[in-house]
């Protein structure tokens, strides 16, 4: 396994991204007679990983080569397809994106056993990677790719450490034959507990030599041998704990995979203005599920900024920045646009009110879920000079002098009730005449909504105009996800297809819950896949995107109210087993969602507690549990979140590694059903035990 | 109970069916019993004018029925035999689609299959003349802007042979292939264009 080096690191001897996808195109147009399934992209279910593949399935379709895209949800799906595709026989690349980082991909468990000539390319923002994904060579290791955003150059200590673990394994060398099971048997006890148990991939243990002398001859030799060709035990030891720590810090995210993408079509130099506009998706949702910090993200948006004007020149009597700059000039106008984002949610589709109500940022500053914060909102508003009427219009339908005053107002005004990092710096999208100019962080929110609960959910979505007893006196209309596909395809003749729901007829069968719920799975990928590049369903997902804010709300501050948060010695925990939403909030997409809105909200009210890291370098920070029942299959939803005390920081979430161990000492029922191993599923019965055993292993830090 | 009828009424009906069939854009079942009933009336007529010579206004009156039955069964025929010939080029000549399909195969009388056979064979042999030059069974509906295609599975159709290798289609996943070796199955509704 070798890591690539993105293109400015690049030299003759090391190639880089564009080398490793001219190496695809080789391979497909070498063996004509069998490509038709030979190359298969292997999706995970976020929407970083959904922009990712749809640049790179856009720039293997200019190049002409027949592909394969298959959605996998987590490591047990993962298996399941790892199982088919050993039985094709054509397959020769596979690319994993944003999944597989963690795992050992050239043992026998994943992929060691496929044929020589497949070569696996692993795009994946998860970190910590496998240390044998990166640094292993060899012929098995060749084959294992991984597209590096350049860290990889600053741990040369920990590569250094895995090396001497990995190829000096015993104290004694390779040539010595002569070597002795005791030996080994008694360093590997040593070696084994130093590892987490998930990560102990060291296939050398299994190098054993079945000769042995006596004891006393062993002695003598290891005597003999003791000097300078093997380590030390201090230095494996300090090997051991470098290891340990990069393993062990908790998970955090690199560069999303929608970027490097970009970075490969813009080595290719084959970008425009839609696959700019994907990798600013990727970007924003990182930044908006507080995967990465302000830094990273101000690193990266100078970036997309300079590529913004390049693609998209304005024209020379319009300023940037102001509000005519994001107006659609022509019906054909598809350019994006630098502007600054607000932190309301979704402000320009929803009333002004709205906006702010549902604002994790504005409800944790001015307390939101009390009357009195609520007071305190419309007080804002006043004095900000927008009257009531006016805030509670769509935004569309505001006063164009308040539109433009909006910022000016807010910066000047916000500041007083501790409002002050408002905006950020961020892009939108013109669509022409068919909808009005979308964000970033609009477009990330309609399409990560799609992808949790486009279908499989009954969602009310409200009708604009219809509130306080519209037109039609109805609150709202039931969401109707995929059901667009479904008339297309009825209008066909009769000999093709007159199976309106047989989808579903085929799936009651003994597995019916499960295949269903499978089906409505893959359903809402497609949905949100397609709606990256369409404006119309993407338009449509916006009110699926408030309605999902709503419940979001209405949760969180009933949870406040009732104070429902119970603070452990570590950490704090919620678990939610009744409401209205709790069918809603089984999806492990959205009871991310609650936490994050609650740690937002709650930052400033509580305070953090230090989480020690290995030695005692403790940052405070905000640990969240949420659980949420899930009543069909009666299990627990359990979704860790490491809040960072500071707004626009992040901090490293150990909750993966906690869960496991807790998992482990208290044997509970329970199976990782994402590529997240923060987020668990565990029976019900095994919940409190579980929550119990959580604090122990949150002591040990 | 008598069933008093005016002549040609049964053949009214079997038109009336034909607008219903063309108004809804469906296939009826074929109504063999009308048919019959049509025919013996035209066989009853017919028994009514054999005997006189004279050429009587009943004579007329019968003589006119009958020529009207005649045309009547003649177009609800031809319209019948007109959608079978379209729902054939519309599946791209794949016969056996056709007819392996429960819900058509129930509404065709044997006289239709048959004929859909012979239609069939007809088209096989004028297009085996000259299929390297042009495949008359194509859809020329959309001209091709791609060598390749986006498709997204609707119904599992198993592993398929092409000409490039084997390609296993499974539901819920997306392929690019090439247009030429999966027009058959989007035709036939397993694959849908994306």
């Amino acid at each position: 396994m070798v890591f690539l080096p993105p293109p400015h690191l690049a030299s003759a001897s090391r190639p880089a991204y564009a080398e490793a996808y001219a190496n695809i195109l080789v391979a497909h147009r070498r063996s004509p007679l069998t490509s038709a399934s030979s190359v298969i992209i292997l999706v995970a279910p976020d929407v970083d990983a959904l922009c990712a593949a749809k640049i790179l399935a856009e720039l293997l379709k200019q190049d002409d080569v027949m592909h394969r895209i298959i959605p996998v949800s987590g490591l047990a799906d993962l298996e399941r397809m790892k199982d088919e595709l050993v039985t094709y026989a054509e397959l020769h690349t596979l690319i994993l994106l944003n999944m597989g980082a963690i795992l050992d991909l050239s043992s026998e468990n994943w992929f060691g056993e496929f044929s020589m000539k497949l070569t696996v390319h692993i795009i994946d923002s998860n970190r910590p990677q496998n240390l044998a994904n990166m640094f292993s060579g060899g012929e098995n290791g060749e084959r294992f790719i991984v597209w590096d955003d350049g860290e990889a150059e600053n741990m040369g200590e920990e590569r250094k450490a895995w090396e001497a673990l990995t190829y000096e394994p015993e104290p004694d060398s390779d040539e010595d034959s002569e070597l002795d099971d005791q030996d080994e048997v008694r360093s590997n006890e040593d070696d084994g507990p130093d590892d987490d148990e998930e990560f102990s991939e060291r296939g050398p243990s299994g190098k054993r030599r079945s000769l042995g002398d006596g004891d006393r001859s062993q002695e003598k030799r290891r005597k003999l041998d003791d000097q300078s060709t093997r380590l030390s035990r201090e230095q494996r030891d300090t090997y051991h704990e470098l290891i340990a720590k990069y393993y062990g810090s908790g998970s955090w995210y690199g560069q999303s995979a929608s970027a490097t993408m970009y970075i490969l079509a813009t080595v290719l130099e084959r970008v425009d203005c839609d696959f700019l506009w994907l990798a600013i998706l990727g970007l924003t949702f990182q930044y908006t599920t507080a995967r990465i910090s302000r830094d990273t993200y101000d690193k990266y948006h100078s970036i997309y900024y300079d590529e913004v004007f390049r693609l998209n020149p304005l024209p020379p009597d319009v300023a940037a920045n102001t509000t005519d700059a994001i107006t659609a000039m022509s019906p054909d106008d598809l350019s994006v646009r630098a502007a600054e984002e607000l932190r309301f949610m979704l402000f320009r589709h929803w009333t002004l009110y709205d906006a702010m109500y549902h604002s994790s940022y504005v409800a944790g500053k001015l307390g939101i879920w009390k009357e009195r914060g609520r007071k305190r909102l419309t007080g804002l508003l006043a004095k900000m000079g927008f009257s009531i009427p006016q805030t509670q219009q769509p935004y569309a339908h505001m006063d164009l002098d308040l539109k433009h005053q909006l910022r000016a107002k807010l910066d000047s005004i916000a500041p007083e009730y501790g409002l002050v990092e408002l905006t950020y710096p961020s892009f939108a999208r013109c669509f022409g005449y068919r909808a009005s100019p979308l964000s970033a962080a609009d477009a990330v929110e309609a399409v990560g909504a799609l992808l949790d609960v486009a279908g499989g959910i009954r969602m009310e979505v409200e009708v604009e105009g219809a509130r306080h007893g519209g037109e039609w006196f109805g609150g709202g209309r039931l969401w109707e996800g995929g059901r667009n596909g479904e008339e297309k395809r009825e209008k066909r003749i009769e000999v093709g297809s007159r199976q309106k729901d047989g989808d579903d007829d085929a799936d009651t069968d003994v597995n019916g819950e499960e295949r269903k719920e499978r089906t409505w799975w893959v359903k809402n990928f497609w949905a949100a896949y397609d709606a990256l590049s369409d404006i119309v369903p993407l338009r449509d997902a916006l009110s699926l995107a408030m309605s999902l804010h709503r419940a979001i709300i209405r949760q969180g501050t009933s949870i406040i109210d009732k104070q429902d948060i119970r603070t452990m010695r570590s950490h704090r925990v919620v678990v939610l087993s009744q409401g209205p939403d709790l069918a809603l909030f089984a999806h492990p997409g959205v009871l991310a969602r609650l936490g994050l809105w609650l740690v937002d909200a709650l930052r400033d009210r509580l305070p953090g507690t230090k989480i020690g890291g290995l030695k005692g370098r403790g940052k405070k920070s905000l640990p969240f549990v949420v659980a949420c029942l899930n009543e069909r299959t009666q299990t627990y939803v359990v979704v860790g979140i490491m809040g960072a005390l500071d707004f626009g920081d992040v901090r490293r979430n150990e909750f993966g590694l906690a869960f496991i161990e807790a998992k482990q000492r208290c044997n509970a029922r329970s199976r990782h059903s994402t590529f997240d191993a923060s987020v668990l599923e565990i029976e019900q019965e095994d919940l409190k035990l579980f929550l119990e055993t959580l604090c122990e292993v949150g002591e040990g830090y | 109970m008598t069933d008093t009828r005016q002549f040609g009424d049964l053949a009214t009906q079997l038109i009336a069916e034909s607008r219903r069939s063309t108004l809804t854009d469906t296939l009826l079942k074929y109504n063999d019993n009308l048919v019959r009933s049509i025919i013996r009336e035209q066989r009853d007529l017919e028994k009514m004018t054999e005997n006189s010579q004279n050429v009587t206004p009943a004579m007329l009156i019968y003589q006119t029925t009958i020529v009207r039955n005649k045309r009547c069964l003649l177009a609800y025929h031809k319209h019948r035999m007109d959608r079978l010939r379209d729902m054939y080029w519309t599946a791209g000549g794949a016969l056996p689609h056709i007819l392996s399909n429960q819900d058509i195969r129930s509404k065709l009388s044997p006289h239709e299959v048959d004929f859909l056979r012979q239609y069939s064979t007809s088209v096989m042999d004028y297009r085996a003349g000259f299929t390297n030059e042009l495949d008359i069974t194509a859809s020329i509906t959309h001209p091709p802007k791609d060598l390749h295609v986006l498709v997204h599975v609707i119904r599992d159709c198993g592993i398929i042979q092409t000409e490039l290798g084997t390609i296993d289609f499974q539901k819920g996943q997306r392929f690019m292939v090439r247009r030429a070796d999966i027009e058959h199955l989007i035709v036939q509704g397993y694959l849908e264009e994306v």
